[in-house]
């Protein structure tokens, strides 16, 4: 049995930013109508299984709606397996109980659909476990999504399909994405692609938008076409996604600062950020972060009340999630022939 | 390039902000739990509609408030009158049908209204604060006041035709409005998973061309950020703002429903997500408040509620006479 994992997030794309900044809703029919879309696909490919997370928002009916709806004569899907092993929470434990439940029952791929913060979840709930060579693919539904791809469903299910079914080798499909680690007393977080510290105190509404409050950015890679705080520095000093190494940038309030960097920091709102400092971040150094009152951001949700009690470190690891790389795995795909069939024509 | 600046950070709460929102939150938790018990003795006329559990969202949002802004609130009112500064004696006065209550006893829990603090009222008529926010805030739009309008209503409400023509209404006239949809994940029994046809009120807004928002609404600081910046987005003309808080209700749709339709989602709440526990804990250990700061808080609040309800109590009724006061207002 060839099975792929799809995990949904209700909640992405719903946050303060729509208010402070005017970032999209990203409605949840959409969200269900890109899983229909990914079952045609690996249906497609030879994928037998696909296991779906359920959730009270909504996608998870739809798409139980779409199954026993689906007409004969259309392309079958695969068969169905709602992952309902768990109650659900409606927090960010649903999303990681659903990728412990489908690596358990042999997901070959887990297809994670939300924002920078449902694939923060999901990948550390494969590192965690023995789904750490499960290769995730990640897409956008959420607001800053730096991380996910935008992508069309459908071709991000062929792509999963052909990687689970083996089609395509891991090798050629996959790459190890690097990860951010935050330590602080007994708690570990990971960020996917930037860490930043802010003297804001509260985690309150997680969304950061405040950029003079910022003190720190640690980031795994810096694109100058990025939105969010890692565009501060992916303008500033650009760092690609797939070379070793990232990025760690000192920060100050905009009017005190030596340089200041108009950055998109979120959908909408494009601001001076000031600058002190940068360097590159070598792979395995382990950063004191210098701010004792605050708080510590993952891919620009505030998450981490640091009170001045225990200090924090960070450190960019080599071993983040092996993610599937879409366009490798399609280019391959039409290399071999894979979508192609010859017959003599009379 | 013109670079947008935001506003400025909302959650750079001071000490004194601090105590005051525990102070509120404090003062509503045990104004509902003393009532759920004298309520039972039989005393109480008509109904009572707990907001226990639901405190963060009213003293968040009106943390922001003041005299040139109004709120219309619901049948589960007694949070939005203390949160907006209704006595709280007045209140419980009411409540007890006294003619020392709020609204001279005529009124009771579901009719609680103080205009001089710009409450306009509890409603039992679902869905029946939205359209009058949209009145309040058209004025200060007019008179140029720079106030803002709050409509409180619940996962019910958000159903109610009145509440729509509102969202609409204020979003065609660019009003300063609020509306913050409650959702405890009940309108009486019934199920909003259920009943409200999209997943999330919060998507609505964006079907009357204005910015939807959820948050958590057993944090404080989370609500805090979010009406803070809806609010002076409102105030500079920015237009009105959907508000969705969730939560959980810790007592029936009123006092004696036996709640057949709802598991052990309360006993979770209070355990790990209760907002006065979540405030105590996180400002306690960031330092900014102490643990004795709080307790002398709880200590003055109890004694305060004990004297609300013992002074009601003693209160007269109103009299045959009482009947045709007040019945008529003249401009």
């Amino acid at each position: 049995m060839t099975a792929v994992g799809i995990v949904a997030n209700p909640a992405s794309g719903r946050d303060i930013r729509r208010l402070v900044s005017g970032a999209s809703v990203f409605p949840t029919a959409e969200k269900a109508s890109m899983v229909r879309r990914m079952l045609t696909a690996l249906g497609s490919v030879g994928v037998e299984t696909v296991l779906v997370s359920v959730d009270l928002g909504g996608i998870s009916a739809a798409v139980l709606r779409g199954v026993r709806n689906r007409a004969a004569k259309e392309t079958p899907w695969p068969h169905v397996r709602f992952v309902d092993d768990d109650a659900v929470t409606d927090s960010a434990q649903d999303t990681a109980n659903a990728v412990r439940r489908m690596v358990a029952a042999g997901a070959k791929v887990i297809i994670c659909l939300g924002g920078d913060g449902t694939a923060r979840v999901a990948t550390a709930a494969l590192l965690a476990g023995p789904g750490c060579d499960v290769p995730l693919l990640s897409l956008s539904t959420g607001t800053n999504n730096a991380f996910p791809q935008m992508r069309e469903a459908t071709v991000a299910g062929l792509a999963a399909g052909l990687v689970a079914t083996g089609a395509v080798d891991h090798g050629i499909a996959t790459t190890r994405a690097h990860a951010l680690e935050v330590r602080t007393g007994q708690r570990t977080a990971l960020g996917l692609v930037d860490v930043a510290v802010s003297t804001e105190p509260y985690v309150g509404s997680r969304a950061l938008w405040h950029p003079d409050a910022l003190t720190e950015l640690y980031c795994t890679f810096a694109e100058p076409d990025a939105t969010g705080l890692s565009s501060i520095a992916g303008l500033l000093c650009p760092s690609p996604r797939d070379e070793p190494g990232g990025v760690a940038v000192r920060l100050c309030p905009a009017e005190q600062a030596p340089t200041v960097i108009n950055a998109p920091i979120a959908p909408g709102l494009v601001l001076p950020v000031g600058v002190v400092a940068w360097r590159p971040l070598r792979t395995g150094e382990l950063v004191e972060i210098g701010t004792t009152r605050g708080v510590v951001s993952f891919d620009g949700e505030r998450e981490l009340e640091l009170v001045g009690t225990t200090g924090a470190t960070v450190r960019l690891a080599e071993d983040g999630p092996l993610c599937v790389d879409v366009t490798a795995v399609m280019s391959q795909a039409a290399r071999a022939g894979l979508f192609r069939s010859d017959r003599p024509v009379v | 390039m013109t670079p947008t600046q935001p506003a400025k950070a909302t959650s750079g709460l001071d000490q004194k902000a601090l105590l005051e929102a525990y102070r509120t939150m404090r003062t509503i938790r045990e104004f509902e739990e003393r009532l759920h018990l004298e309520f039972a003795t039989g005393e109480i006329p008509g109904f009572v509609h707990l907001y226990a559990g639901e405190e963060a969202s009213a003293t968040a949002v009106c943390a922001h408030l003041d005299e040139r802004d109004s709120i219309a609130s619901t049948h589960r009112g007694h949070g939005h009158c203390i949160a907006k500064g209704v006595d709280v004696k007045e209140m419980m006065a009411e409540i007890y049908g006294r003619v020392t209550g709020s609204c001279r006893g005529k009124g009771g829990s579901m009719h609680i209204a103080d205009l001089s603090k710009g409450m306009l009222g509890a409603n039992g008529i679902v869905g029946g604060g939205p359209p009058l926010i949209c009145g309040t805030a058209l004025a200060a739009k007019h008179q140029g006041t720079g106030g803002v309008g709050v409509a409180f209503f619940g996962d019910g409400a958000s159903n109610q035709g009145t509440t729509l023509e509102a969202l609409n209404l204020a979003s065609v006239w660019n009003l300063p409005a609020i509306f913050v949809a409650e959702n405890n994940g009940y309108a009486e029994a019934t199920a909003a998973t259920w009943s409200v046809a999209c997943d999330n009120i919060a998507d609505r807004a964006v079907g009357f061309g204005m910015p939807g928002v959820i948050v958590d609404g057993f944090d404080f600081f989370a609500v805090y950020e979010a009406a803070g910046e809806a609010i002076e987005r409102a105030r500079e003309g920015g237009g009105p703002t959907l508000i969705e808080v969730k939560f959980t209700r810790y007592y029936g749709h009123f006092e004696g429903d036996q709640q057949t339709y709802r598991a052990d989602e309360v006993a979770r709440a209070r355990a790990s997500l209760d907002c006065l526990k979540q405030f105590r804990e996180r400002v306690t250990a960031s330092g900014r408040l102490d643990t004795a700061a709080l307790d002398g808080v709880d200590g003055e609040v109890a004694g305060l509620i004990e004297a609300a309800v013992a002074e009601a109590k003693q209160a007269p009724v109103p009299t045959a006479h009482d009947l045709t006061t007040d019945v008529y207002v003249t401009y």
